[in-house]
């Protein structure tokens, strides 16, 4: 149990990564005013775990986990986040990840990737920079992924609630339901193979898409 | 295939790729290998839509490698897909491309056909494009992976977060040294005629060529169509000074 406390920090909403200014998309579904209450925010949050997280950062990170080479992996996320922001999002959150995890949690294997990123051969996406740090640590899989899930679930629900606005109680209750959807995720993403990843539903990519032209807006993505 | 022609004197050759038997079944595999050298001008359509009936404990599978040389370009302008039900269908498309190479491809995907009416019958359509970048040093990166994977028994594909309402999918892929946000931007632009939802966005650059992928949502295959060819008539317009695109072929 010696990672646990080291997980804790890893995830916790104020680890400084810059979680706070990226909706990842559901903002533009609030513009459009698609989302606009509890309800329909947590339809677009279970569609967001179900897709993105699953296909997308939960494989990544499963793959990592299996001995899948980092650069590779890097790149393949960089080819398969099609949306600008989206894809800059989770080079922006990992850049800030792997310095964070290079003064608080060093290993080799974090060192590597931080030169592969220096040296401009890999771009230090989210979901990997995490891997890496729970990989070092010890921290079996499944119980990285629901963590790093459940992180990017929070912060996102955490958004919402400043956004749209929604209330402290709702923004828990969502929490709640959104547990079951993670949960759900890291048992799924247990039986994908790789030729699944990337799949995300075109509608969040739109949307995603969409955000880059949005007039008023909060959120970087 | 059916005999090459010429639609225009750009010099542009035409060929059209004809589904024997006119659909896909079970265990069919369609292996399509494309190569278009150095300078060379290629349209490749198909003769009528993608057919793909029920493919029972199996799947159809169209695997397709297309190679583009130095200043080669290809326009990939294939009907619509329509998968009825309990069918599965994979597509597989793997580009090379070398930095000075053009490439635009344009897709429709139907909600499918069931003798009930009921739309998204089928059971899994997959289609994966794949765009590597063969730079002048001889390195391999891939530059763009658009992966589309739709299995309406596994959930609800036609709510808020997935067609969001909509029946069919359109999307455009370009890679060319030419495309930059000013072009993503004047391209969503035009979409905003045509009733559908649409995002553009660019892809990474790989050894000085940009991707650009258009995705729309939309209840038919004709207002698909016509926001696709708006956008990839422009295209042939700026950069090859070609008229809009008449295949003749409805």
């Amino acid at each position: 149990m010696t990672y646990q406390l080291a997980l804790q920090q890893l995830t916790d909403s104020a680890l400084p990564t810059g979680a706070f200014a990226h909706s990842l998309g559901f903002e533009s579904y609030v513009d459009a005013g698609l989302v606009a209450d509890e309800a329909s925010f947590g339809a677009w949050l279970g569609a967001f775990i179900s897709q993105s997280l699953t296909y997308s950062d939960g494989l990544a990170i499963r793959f990592l986990y299996e001995g899948w080479n980092v650069a590779e992996l890097d790149s393949l996320l960089s080819a398969s986040l099609l949306p600008r922001q989206v894809r800059e999002a989770s080079a922006k959150m990992g850049g800030r990840l792997l310095e964070i995890g290079g003064e608080i949690f060093p290993s080799a294997e974090l060192a590597l990737y931080r030169d592969l990123v220096g040296g401009g051969r890999a771009v230090g996406h989210q979901p990997l920079a995490f891997a890496v740090v729970a990989r070092s640590l010890d921290v079996p899989l499944a119980e990285a992924l629901a963590a790093y899930l459940f992180a990017t679930v929070t912060s996102l629900t955490q958004n919402a609630v400043r956004a749209i606005p929604l209330g402290q109680n709702a923004g828990q209750r969502l929490l709640r339901e959104a547990a079951d959807g993670v949960a759900a995720a890291v048992e799924r993403v247990k039986h994908l193979t790789p030729d699944d990843f990337g799949a995300v539903s075109p509608g969040l990519e739109i949307f995603q898409m969409r955000h880059e032209r949005q007039r008023a807006r909060m959120f970087m993505s | 295939m059916l005999r090459p022609h010429y639609l225009d004197g750009s010099g542009q050759v035409c060929y059209v790729v004809v589904n024997p038997g006119g659909a896909y079944l079970g265990a069919d595999l369609f292996l399509l290998d494309v190569e278009v050298r150095a300078g060379a001008d290629l349209l490749l359509t198909t003769q009528s839509a993608t057919k793909v009936y029920r493919t029972p404990g199996s799947f159809a599978e169209q695997r397709m490698a297309v190679r583009l040389g130095e200043g080669a370009r290809l326009e990939l302008m294939p009907d619509q897909l329509i998968a009825y039900r309990e069918a599965s269908y994979r597509q597989h498309s793997a580009f090379t491309v070398r930095p000075s190479s053009a490439l635009v491809m344009a897709e429709v995907v139907t909600p499918g056909w069931s003798p009930d009416g009921a739309a998204f019958g089928y059971e899994e359509v997959r289609l994966r494009n794949e765009v590597r970048v063969l730079a002048d040093d001889g390195g391999l990166e891939l530059l763009l992976l658009d992966n589309l994977l739709i299995q309406p028994p596994a959930r609800d594909v036609t709510g808020l977060g997935f067609m969001e309402g909509f029946s069919h999918l359109g999307s455009l892929v370009v890679v060319d040294a030419r495309v930059d946000q000013a072009l993503a931007d004047e391209l969503h632009l035009r979409t905003a005629g045509f009733d559908a939802l649409a995002g553009v966005s660019l892809t990474r650059t790989v050894a000085g060529t940009t991707g650009l992928v258009l995705r729309a949502l939309s209840d038919s295959t004709g207002e698909l169509n016509r926001l696709l060819a708006a956008c990839t008539n422009l295209l042939r317009a700026r950069w090859h000074g070609q008229e809009p695109l008449n295949l003749r072929k409805h």
